[in-house]
């Protein structure tokens, strides 16, 4: 577990990170975009990336995005599929419940 | 370059953008870009026009402010009022601690000799002015004991020199050319993170990516291979695939006939190196050692990363100069992205003497290693001149040299006076009599080499000095000043007139770099080839003295040395023990085949690489990093757990004859059955038992350039409350 990707991303995902991650760790859900928690190396390229400051660190998180770091890693027990990089698994079109259920238009533009 | 926007009005807030330099002993000396407002720094980012940093900094970096404006920082000058080691101390002026060690200095030199004074330095900080050398010529002049400061690649660099020479080798950029890269012994991930990205594209362009170490790091999971090794024996590893390689005609004869000497030599010494043996010796199957060394040789160009692990075992000299040796068997210098990538400091023209001044030494100055201070402190190193005075800066050594025990033992001595120039009250600075502020990089000017990449990269300074800090530049100023040397320019010299001084300028490699334009820009690539044509080596031009890759090495005829920029400019005393010219094997002296009795008590491999969020001992304090890398765990193979009654996160003793430390268990696979593994760095104070694993690490040399031996250490485990004392 290292950098996590929250409400912010929801509906508004814009990939810019994908080019910066060197290991290929960001994978795409449908709504929203996750970083598998063990196979980012915490290099913070993604963080200054994301135009919509979606991504901080597990340990920098507010309370109300603390959430995002156990829907990171039930995502990724859900899909163990998304593993080895994400270029090659493609979208996985689908979400962590959380994500799924979450109010469209609720995150920031 | 400083950007102030003056249309802001006064009233509002002023920022400004900062170009800076990462001050780590790491390969990557990334370009930095400080956000500082109001006369506060706020942000430390990764440059995004410097092409090797790329946007990014790393997790010990990036939150480098957490480190800046920690309320621990030591911002003033302190003498020590409690006992040694109790971290008791008064506030006391500049003047009254430069006054009182000046006259313990003096006062010790007079009585006992000026070399039972001396420096305890490394890399704490790695810029050129205020790094590796900045005391040596204020302890050269005063007649102290040399420093020998062998942590990192002392045994690399000099098995390197013996084979190709000081040469830059590969330079980085060029891995996307390269069709094989063998890691070896490095966790890219950790230690050397902006080297990825051309591994990842080269990968990505149908490069084979394999990873030797006996962990399954997170460098090995993303590798195409990753090859588990026994601890200290990747010698017998490189030797045999010398021996498929040459066995099975996969050389380039042609460059070997070209550009190397004694390769007739090198094929009668490696009969006797086959895969059969080094599979017994390594724990790889056969096949396995086979297949690496037909591909290794066949997929040109081919090139071989090595970390600083490699070194750390008895036999670490000859691993490298075994290595070294194998791209010219296979004609991997022919072509960009073929060779070894070592230390690409080499292509640096850093002006090493004007940093050393050791023409200031005094022939035949005691020398001694760094990593027996324990052992020179309380007599059990014989010296001829017992130490009374330590001078500690850029270095924690109850951390990061070996035998902690007796090391503590030696700074508890009432009769020795020690000052430790720091930012923090580390383990070391608690045994200090006199602590001195150092500032953090943002405080302080420099010029960075880089031993990852071709770029030097200028680190302006971003804000004012937090309290009384100086760099230590200034430190040994006003501490050469007090000892009456400032009669002799050499100590008078301001930052900048060092800074002139850092480079041969006029050499080909800085054509068209200046203070200016580096200061300007922040970085420049060194005027060398392009990445996508850089091969120094297509015809040979090693800087041997044959001018070849010597598999039989003429400098071996000097015998064993240590480069004398780890040791102050000294070449007196050099360990100078005969060393065969071939390379060969040299096994583990911690083994179960060159100590059955020790490896009957301490049957498992303990090693200790470097962790993912501190530096060495450095950040080891600080919240966040802590957060990241966790307390210090004893990470063992599940078999060897259970067969110790070990759950994962119970308290384990792992000890041996020199010591004894407790950490949590962490059962994982990820380590191979009979390795055990603990990242380096915690801090002493956290310590459950207030022990670190330097209390288990040997303090014997490997067999070249007086290497440590770290990964060279058996131990046992047991879950606490149980097992002998």
């Amino acid at each position: 577990m290292a950098y996590v990707i929250t409400e912010a991303c929801i509906d508004a995902a814009d990939k810019a990170c994908r080019e910066e991650c060197p290991v290929d760790c960001i994978y795409e859900g449908d709504r929203m975009l996750y970083i598998h928690p063990d196979e980012c190396v915490d290099c913070g390229k993604c963080v200054t990336a994301c135009p919509n400051g979606a991504i901080a660190s597990e340990y920098k998180l507010t309370a109300e995005l603390e959430q995002f770091k156990d829907v990171a890693v039930e995502f990724f027990e859900t899909f163990p599929q998304a593993e080895g990089g994400a270029e090659d698994v493609g979208p996985l079109g689908a979400d962590h419940p959380v994500v799924a259920s979450w109010p469209s238009g609720g995150a920031a533009g | 370059m400083t950007l102030l926007d003056d249309s802001t009005p006064d009233t509002a807030t002023r920022e400004l953008t900062v170009l800076g330099a990462c001050p780590q002993d790491c390969p990557d000396t990334c370009a930095m870009v400080v956000t500082v407002r109001d006369g506060v720094a706020v942000d430390v980012a990764g440059s995004k026009e410097q092409p090797y940093t790329n946007g990014g900094l790393c997790v010990k970096v990036d939150n480098y402010l957490d480190k800046v404006y920690h309320p621990d920082r030591v911002l003033h000058p302190l003498r020590r009022t409690g006992p040694k080691g109790a971290g008791e101390f008064e506030r006391i002026t500049w003047d009254e601690a430069i006054a009182e060690i000046a006259a313990r200095f003096t006062q010790v030199k007079e009585e006992h000799g000026p070399e039972t004074i001396m420096p305890v330095s490394y890399l704490g900080t790695q810029g050129i002015i205020n790094g590796l050398n900045v005391g040596d010529p204020f302890f050269n002049r005063l007649g102290a004991t040399v420093a020998e400061r062998t942590y990192c690649d002392s045994g690399s660099c000099t098995a390197y020199a013996m084979t190709i020479g000081d040469t830059a080798g590969v330079d980085p950029e060029s891995l996307v050319h390269s069709k094989f890269i063998l890691i070896w012994a490095a966790n890219i991930m950790s230690t050397n993170l902006h080297l990825w990205p051309y591994i990842a594209e080269a990968k990505k362009r149908g490069a084979k990516v394999v990873v030797v170490d006996p962990v399954r790091t997170k460098t090995a999971r993303q590798a195409s291979q990753h090859i588990p090794i026994r601890p200290g024996t990747d010698g017998a590893l490189a030797l045999a695939m010398m021996h498929v390689i040459i066995e099975e005609g996969l050389t380039d004869d042609e460059y070997i006939a070209q550009y190397t000497i004694g390769y007739d030599e090198l094929v009668e010494r490696v009969q006797q190196y086959t895969p059969e043996w080094a599979s017994e010796e390594t724990g790889i199957p056969v096949e396995t050692i086979r297949t690496l060394a037909r591909e290794y040789a066949t997929s040109q160009p081919s090139v071989i990363r090595i970390g600083v692990a490699v070194e750390r075992h008895a036999g670490g000299g000859q691993t490298v100069r075994t290595l070294s040796c194998l791209p010219a068997l296979v004609g991997a210098w022919r072509n960009p992205g073929g060779g070894i990538l070592q230390l690409p400091l080499w292509a640096f023209p850093v002006n090493w003497p004007a940093f050393m001044h050791p023409e200031l030494q005094t022939p035949g100055t005691q020398v001694v290693n760094q990593y027996l201070l324990g052992q020179a402190l309380t007599g059990e190193l014989e010296l001829r001149t017992p130490l009374h005075a330590l001078m500690v800066y850029n270095s924690n050594p109850v951390v990061v040299a070996p035998d902690q025990a007796t090391l503590l033992e030696g700074l508890s001595r009432e009769d020795l006076f020690t000052v430790v120039s720091e930012h923090f009250i580390t383990d070391t600075a608690r045994y200090a009599d006199i602590v001195l502020p150092a500032t953090t990089q943002l405080e302080q000017e420099d010029i960075m080499f880089s031993w990852g990449h071709l770029y030097a990269t200028y680190n302006n300074p971003s804000i004012e000095p937090r309290g009384e800090a100086v760099p230590n530049t200034e430190l040994f100023r006003r501490l050469a000043a007090a000892m009456g040397f400032d009669d002799d320019p050499i100590f008078t010299r301001t930052d900048q007139e060092m800074i002139a001084e850092a480079f041969d300028w006029s050499s080909p490699a800085m054509e068209g770099i200046t203070v200016e334009s580096l200061k300007e820009k922040g970085w420049a690539r060194l005027s060398v080839p392009s990445p996508d044509e850089y091969a120094p080596h297509r015809e040979g031009n090693f800087r041997t003295p044959s001018e070849k890759t010597e598999f039989l090495s003429s400098a071996a005829a000097g015998g064993n040395f240590v480069v004398p920029l780890f040791r102050q400019g000294s070449n007196d005393h050099q360990p100078g023990q005969p060393v065969d010219p071939l390379p060969h094997y040299i096994p583990p002296r911690e083994n179960a085949s060159a100590d059955p009795d020790l490896a009957s008590r301490y049957p498992l491999n303990l090693i200790s690489p470097k962790s993912h969020a501190f530096i060495n001992s450095s950040y080891a304090n600080i919240e966040f990093h802590q957060k990241v890398q966790k307390p210090a765990t004893l990470i063992i193979n599940p078999d060897d757990a259970a067969e110790r009654g070990i759950e994962n996160g119970a308290v384990v003793r792992a000890f041996n004859d020199r010591g004894s430390v407790e950490l949590l268990a962490k059962v994982d696979a990820s380590t191979m059955p009979g390795v055990t593994v603990c990242y380096v760095g915690h801090c002493r104070s956290d310590a459950l038992g207030l022990s670190t694993l330097s209390s288990l690490n040997p303090t014997r040399f490997a067999d070249l350039g007086n290497a440590p031996t770290f990964s060279d250490t058996l131990i046992e485990v047991a879950p606490v409350g149980a097992g002998e004392a």
